[in-house]
């Protein structure tokens, strides 16, 4: 495919470099390229600017690398799928590019490589690109799975050269619909003609999903012996040990990080070595994602939490207070950051004996979270806090706030029962969440079974009360909004009830745009609504 | 010693490939026949030092390879298209793939692997009398064969018989021993291994199956 008419981005630190690349995507026919010098100047381009092609290098100075970058911009949906994002790297960079898991570049050039060289791969992967494009469009944040997977069996009919590509973004849509039967019928169909990693991985995702997790486990060991640069890999049995078996997690991603050091890994470390009571390991680990980024775009908030904390664990108070108190002037200032610093410092007061202080800390903590609307992980940062001094009846209705408002996400259900789990409570923790859980299973079934048998508006009432209190539990909303729909079909449409219907809806798409019943309700309301009613897009 | 070794092997490349930026431009300005052999040599170095890395990291347990999928047509027209001839030679490499009989796409290290078939595509041109050809075929039991083949005089019997380097040669083997450890990486969870295989037929035949 000719270049002349595309649009490029060179990101590069190093000036003669970008010099040089520049004048080599020039004779390989891109004429307009404008170039960024670091993360902050790219990120500044990808937000005012739509590119074809991204030409980045790995090593991008200051401890941040093209890798980071990639991350950082798929999630935060700077990057459209039809953007080419090509990787340059040294012989060091290429183990880290070749062996990228959840985020890959679309290729990957070693230096030196000639013009030639660069328009081939350049113009193969915008070939890519413009033969998937008819599948690109529904994947995504505005995205329709079950419109994308239809296009993957349309696209596959037309014996697509890209049809392995295509299988494998197939098996992703199919796992992320929770359909691991068919995703395991894919993977097990290619892995029958031969043997490849992604389908391995794959074939394992699907047996976990399907809750065969030996099967996994066992499928993912002989993978890693196989292909034992195969991060994937790693994170896919790291997940499941997690689970189970925290030691082993700890041992394995200990392993990954030998295959390529990144922040995210270093983190999981960090908290599983906390866990574990590994403190000398964790506060190593959490050092390196503070001190590796020193552009400060991949810093968290838990990075310094779990810093503090290992710290503390050992008896170092200070070097504790002074991580907390650091934490403001790498972040802005938010509730979030507030409270957590709160939280933690109250955690550090308590283990090094000064009640006082550590009351004191905690109240802040409190007046914060009682004002609601913290991400998870900090409500239950304060929850841990109110467990250190002994306040369990606070700590455990921060965490029941938090598990109804987040009770299909089974990250923030771990997370609660980490917390659980350091306070000494995990049997307690346990029952109390599955407690929870079954609670919210049983309102959202009781609201659905009264609206079925006529009595709607009790239903209305039930679901709009919690929908109202859990602004983050998309399937409260869904049903909220379908019993409203159901009224309107019932005794008539009003503008009211339309608005109301949709608030919920959008709702629901702000609390988890992937979530498999949003389609439904969506199409339920666009079939009611008159003409003049506030059209739902997506 | 793992960092030691790594980092002077990356120096050395380094300043090889800057060599490789001054002769270019040097070949900008006044063609010659001494520039292209000199540019031969230093692509020939600098691919030397990175099997050497190879085959430490091998001895050291520590080498992993990368194995994803590949379009075989896109990796052997750049694996060929690469290959600068030595000098002297005359032959042309022939890629002869066929669509109808090789898969289109497997997984492998594709780094490593260009390094091993273009290694014996150099090593076919010095003895070929006219041509050498790049196979890609599937294998019956699963699994893929390269090959290299030449018009030459074949393999000597010592090599064929599994010795690395010919008595009379000044090679050190290196290129064959890279060959075969590339080939034992390459594993599937099944527990098969990818394997080297010498012959002689019309000339020499290097077939690098993976499984």
């Amino acid at each position: 495919m000719d270049l002349s008419g595309k649009s490029g981005l060179l990101i590069d630190d190093i000036p003669e470099m970008r010099t040089t690349v520049r004048i080599q995507l020039a004779d390989a026919g891109l004429e307009r390229c404008d170039a960024a010098r670091n993360i902050k100047e790219a990120i500044d381009r990808l937000t005012a600017n739509r590119y074809d092609l991204i030409i980045c290098d790995y090593n991008l100075g200051q401890g941040a690398d093209g890798q980071q970058l990639l991350e950082l911009v798929r999630r935060q949906q700077l990057l459209p799928m039809s953007t080419v994002f090509l990787m340059i790297t040294g012989e060091t960079g290429y183990e880290q590019v070749s062996t990228a898991a959840e985020y890959a570049p679309d290729d990957y050039l070693l230096k030196p490589f000639t013009s030639e060289t660069l328009r081939t791969r350049l113009s193969r992967i915008l070939d890519k690109k413009e033969a998937l494009k008819r599948l690109y469009q529904h994947m995504g944040e505005k995205g329709d799975r079950s419109k994308a997977l239809a296009m993957c069996d349309i696209l596959i009919e037309e014996k697509s050269r890209y049809a392995l590509d295509i299988l494998r973004i197939k098996g992703d849509l199919l796992l992320a619909q929770k359909n691991p039967l068919a995703a395991l019928a894919l993977y097990e169909s290619v892995l029958a003609q031969r043997a490849t990693p992604w389908a391995e991985v794959g074939r394992a995702r699907a047996l976990a999903a399907d809750g065969q997790t030996d099967a996994a486990k066992e499928h993912l060991a002989r993978a890693l012996t196989a292909y034992p640069n195969y991060l994937a890999a790693y994170d896919s049995l790291s997940k499941i040990l997690e689970k189970t078996d925290k030691v082993a997690a700890q041992q394995l991603v200990e392993q990954a990080l030998k295959v390529a050091p990144s922040t995210q890994r270093q983190r999981q470390l960090g908290s599983l070595a906390l866990e574990n009571k590994d403190f000398t390991r964790a506060e190593e680990a959490f050092r390196r994602t503070v001190e590796k980024d020193r552009t400060g775009f991949f810093k968290s908030h838990d990075d310094y939490a779990g810093l503090a904390k290992s710290y503390v664990e050992q008896g170092k108070t200070k070097e504790a207070l002074a991580t907390v108190s650091d934490m403001s002037q790498h972040f802005r200032k938010s509730p979030e950051l507030t409270a957590r610093q709160a939280a933690v410092e109250s955690v550090v007061h308590i283990r090094s004996g000064n009640t006082a202080a550590a009351a004191a800390a905690l109240e802040r903590a409190l007046a914060v979270s009682k004002q609601g609307g913290l991400d998870p992980t900090t409500a239950l940062e304060v929850a841990q806090a109110c467990f250190a001094a002994g306040k369990t009846d606070e700590a455990k209705n921060i965490i029941k706030a938090v598990a109804e408002d987040h009770h299909e996400s089974e990250e923030v259900i771990a997370q609660a029962r980490s917390v659980f789990a350091a306070a000494g409570m995990q049997a307690e923790g346990d029952l109390f969440l599955e407690a929870t859980r079954k609670q919210m299973i049983k309102l959202n079934n009781d609201a659905v079974a009264m609206a079925k048998a006529g009595d709607l508006d009790t239903a209305i009432s039930m679901l709009e009360e919690a929908a109202n209190r859990l602004t983050n539990n998309c399937q409260v909303a869904v049903n909220a909004a379908l019993a409203i729909l159901m009224q309107v079909q019932k005794h008539g449409p009003t503008p009211e009830r339309f608005a109301r219907a949709q608030g919920y809806i959008l709702q629901a798409r702000r609390a988890n745009p992937e979530h498999p019943r949003l389609a439904e309700v969506t199409g339920f309301y666009r079939k009611l609504a008159p003409a003049g009613t506030p059209i739902i897009e997506g | 010693m793992e960092t030691l070794v790594a980092a002077a092997i990356h120096d050395a490349k380094n300043g090889l490939n800057a060599l490789n930026t001054w002769l270019g431009e040097a070949h900008q300005q006044a063609p010659s026949p001494a520039l292209d052999a000199a540019m031969e040599v230093s692509t020939r170095i600098s691919a030397q030092l990175v099997e050497l890395l190879a085959m430490y990291r091998a001895d050291e347990g520590s080498l992993r390879l990368a194995i994803e999928d590949h379009h075989l047509m896109d990796f052997c027209s750049e694996t060929v298209a690469e290959v600068i001839p030595p000098a002297g030679t005359s032959s042309r490499v022939t890629l002869a793939l066929d669509p109808d009989h090789s898969p289109e796409v497997w997984a492998f290290d594709a780094y490593q692997v260009k390094l091993v078939l273009q290694d014996a595509l150099r090593n076919a041109l010095r003895h070929a009398r006219t041509s050498v050809v790049l196979d890609v075929t599937g294998e019956p039991g699963g699994g893929v064969r390269f090959c290299v083949s030449d018009d030459g005089s074949g393999f000597p019997a010592p090599v064929l018989e599994g010795a690395l380097s010919t008595m009379n040669s000044h090679s050190s083997g290196l290129g064959l021993r890279f060959a075969r450890v590339i080939a034992a990486h390459h594993a599937t969870p099944d527990g098969r291994h990818g394997r080297l295989e010498l012959s002689n037929q019309n000339g020499a035949c290097f077939a690098l199956v993976l499984p």
